[in-house]
């Protein structure tokens, strides 16, 4: 794996709607591989590689990975200094104490939790605040608004990668893999790094609309079931991408969903099926746009999804992307 | 056909949400002698086509009735036993005892049961189980069960149709095959009938879990206005719940901010005329029915919404009166016939 590559990734800072960052290392990263690029009105970027396969043969397909991770963003400064904050996207606040946050700027401080009367219940996000060692409001460099991130270095064990914002810079990596290992391709496929996926797939959204395509598929992570007292799951870290046959916000298409089945069996890559009780990717969108697009989604599994130390094992990221290829390669 | 035995057909068809196709060609055959086009669209909704007779460009009215009906979907397994959630709204506390339908690469018959009230601690009698201790048992042993289903195959409760008395029928998915039976009779008299609009008659997926079809359609067809045809909620033992209505007393109209005054007013004014009896029926926000989707598809649709009662709702057991869902079809091709061209709605008029 191009370990450089997802380090800088899965390291650059980019919540919704705040991806401009992440936007000019992907842009760099794709450049030299597509055919043409452009960045549409709400900020996704979209990588275009020509079909040969010409009106007959060549379908439109998107392939979207989003590129926004999930933040918190600054609700009030406190007389003292401390910072409080509400989610964007998913933040659980269990997964939030004693980690850091970091801003666009580089400031960087641990986020703490006050103390209550009940410690027995959990605390939600209105009791945690973040601390960047200020001593009062009015030094505060930070202000109501900015947003914030996870800190969480990447980090390799064996087989597994651990890192922050693996939720979707993986699928930002495989897709840019993708890209630079196509050839040959009968369809016209629009590689779509989508932004604000974590708070209302809108990216995804739009892009889709404008693109019109014949077939959709997202590249995203999905939860396990492999770890202790989690519920039944039948996807684990290890055994493979997992094709979705349905999430809380999607049942994928009988058909595209067949056709990733066939790709991964072709290209003799291990794989699982995946039903996803809570949760949903950008196909859930695309699915929707227009008069509707046959949509599904291929999985990156990923065990503490939305934590700053999300776990993927890289085999799963190779087959991914050899499911991928194998799948552009042949008639959908 | 009788609608009885069209009512049936529908019924005991197997087609949750995302996997219709079955009953769309059951639906297809039915609608096809009265059709001038049918064809089914990228997200599975089958459309049905009559050309109006008023000169061009002439106005088009959907109408919309969902096909879907709730499932169960395979989510794993535990040794030779099948787990499960719901696709869609489905109500646990009925799924002990009943025999499935598992749609596996072959169809495969199967149960769900629990342990026994005797062995049961009396703290465990009272309960719903949770969804991972409810398991589908198909009579084979693991290694078996694991080579034929996958993880992620919908299952369909197996129900066959009863005629109660009194004009009364009970079974599965009248939620919403009943109106699809009613859009099936306006279809049919449509076609005996002048209209000057284009009439789209569609029959939609996926609207137990998200109103999608409704919306990809609307947007693919265009109509000036959409009528939704749904179930609502029958007057049954033990509710008294003012938003109830009374079996075999016609369809209700819904009336809020979903619905369009004119459509509300129109549908009314056609059960007048054709003495149709119906209730209004107020819905005050979403009404949950493909009417919501559609309603803000494109630059929006003036919609409206045509419901039959139905008691027991998301239950094996769901129980309609005919006569309700012929009034419904009738209803619907009064109409549709009462359109003339040029007709617009238009909110200047409500002022």
């Amino acid at each position: 794996m191009d370990l450089a590559l997802l380090e800088k990734l899965t390291q650059t800072y980019g919540p919704s709607g705040y991806e401009d960052a992440i936007r000019a290392v992907i842009g760099s990263a794709i450049e030299a591989v597509a055919d043409e690029t452009r960045v549409d009105p709400l900020g996704s970027l979209i990588g275009y590689r020509r079909g040969q396969g010409g009106a007959h043969d060549g379908k439109r397909v998107i392939l979207a990975a989003h590129m926004d991770e999930i933040g918190l963003i600054i609700t009030h400064v406190e007389e003292k200094g401390f910072l409080r904050f509400t989610s964007i996207g998913g933040v659980r606040a269990a997964h939030c104490i004693g980690t850091r946050a970091t801003f666009a700027n580089g400031i960087t401080g641990p986020i703490y939790v006050e103390r209550r009367d009940d410690a027995s219940k959990l605390p939600e996000l209105q009791h945690l605040y973040l601390d960047i060692g200020c001593a009062d409001r009015a030094s505060c460099p930070v202000r109501v608004g900015d947003t914030a991130t996870f800190v969480g270095p990447l980090m390799q064990r064996g087989s597994r990668l651990i890192s922050k914002a693996l939720d979707d810079r993986i699928g930002c990596y495989v897709l840019i893999e993708v890209m630079r290992r196509l050839d040959n391709s009968a369809h016209d496929v629009y590689f779509a790094f989508t932004t604000q996926e974590e708070i209302t797939l809108s990216g995804a959204r739009t892009a889709a609309y404008r693109i019109e395509p014949d077939i959709a598929i997202s590249v995203d992570v999905t939860a396990t079931g492999d770890v202790p007292k989690a519920l039944p799951m039948e996807v684990s870290l290890g055994q493979g991408p997992a094709v979705k046959v349905k999430d809380g916000g999607m049942i994928a298409h009988p058909h595209v969903r067949d056709r990733l089945v066939e790709a991964a069996e072709r290209a003799g890559a291990p794989y699982q099926m995946e039903v996803l009780l809570g949760g949903t990717t950008d196909a859930a969108a695309m699915q929707l746009v227009r008069s509707g697009v046959p949509s599904g989604c291929l999985s990156i599994p990923c065990r503490y999804v939305h934590s700053p130390s999300e776990m993927v094992d890289q085999g799963d990221v190779e087959h991914a992307i050899e499911v991928l290829l194998s799948l552009l390669r042949e008639t959908l | 056909m009788e609608t009885l035995e069209l009512l049936t057909t529908l019924t005991e068809a197997s087609g949750p949400a995302g996997y219709e196709h079955a009953v769309t060609h059951i639906v297809a055959d039915l609608w096809r002698p009265w059709a001038d086009e049918i064809r089914v669209d990228a997200m599975g909704n089958l459309i049905a086509v009559q050309q109006g007779t008023g000169p061009q460009p002439r106005r088009a009215v959907m109408a919309a009735a969902h096909l879907d009906e709730i499932g169960l979907i395979v989510t794993g397994f535990d040794g030779e036993f099948l787990r499960v959630h719901s696709l869609g709204g489905v109500d646990r506390r009925v799924l002990l005892g009943l025999s499935v339908r598992v749609h596996s690469r072959r169809e495969i018959p199967g149960v769900i049961g629990s342990r026994p009230p005797h062995v049961l601690p009396p703290s465990e009698r009272q309960n719903v189980l949770p969804w991972h201790e409810v398991m589908i048992d198909v009579g084979l042993p693991a290694e078996e069960v694991r080579a034929l289903v996958r993880v992620g195959d919908p299952v369909t409760i197996r129900q066959s149709t009863m005629a109660l008395k009194n004009g009364r029928v009970a079974g599965k998915a009248m939620d919403n095959r009943a109106s699809v039976a009613a859009l099936t009779l306006a279809l049919e008299a449509l076609r005996h009938r002048e209209h000057a609009w284009d009439f789209y008659a569609v029959a939609t997926v996926q609207e137990e879990v998200g109103v999608k079809g409704a919306i990809t359609s609307a947007y693919g067809i265009s109509p000036t206005i959409a009528v939704a045809l749904d179930v609502t909620f029958a007057r049954q033992y033990n509710d008294s719940n003012p938003g109830v209505f009374e079996l075999g007393k016609g369809p209700t109209i819904g009336v809020g901010p979903n619905f369009h005054p004119q459509m509300v007013k129109r549908l009314a004014e056609a059960a007048e005329s054709d003495e149709i009896p119906i209730e209004l029926e107020p819905l005050p926000g979403s009404s949950g029915t493909d009417a919501w989707g559609i309603q803000v598809a494109r630059e929006g649709i003036p919609s409206g919404l045509i419901s039959i009662p139905v008691r027991y709702m998301h239950q094996p057991v769901e129980t309609v009166a005919l006569v309700d869902i012929e009034r419904a079809g009738r209803l619907l091709a009064g109409f549709v016939c009462g359109l003339e061209h040029g007709y617009t709605p238009r909110w200047e008029d409500e002022v």
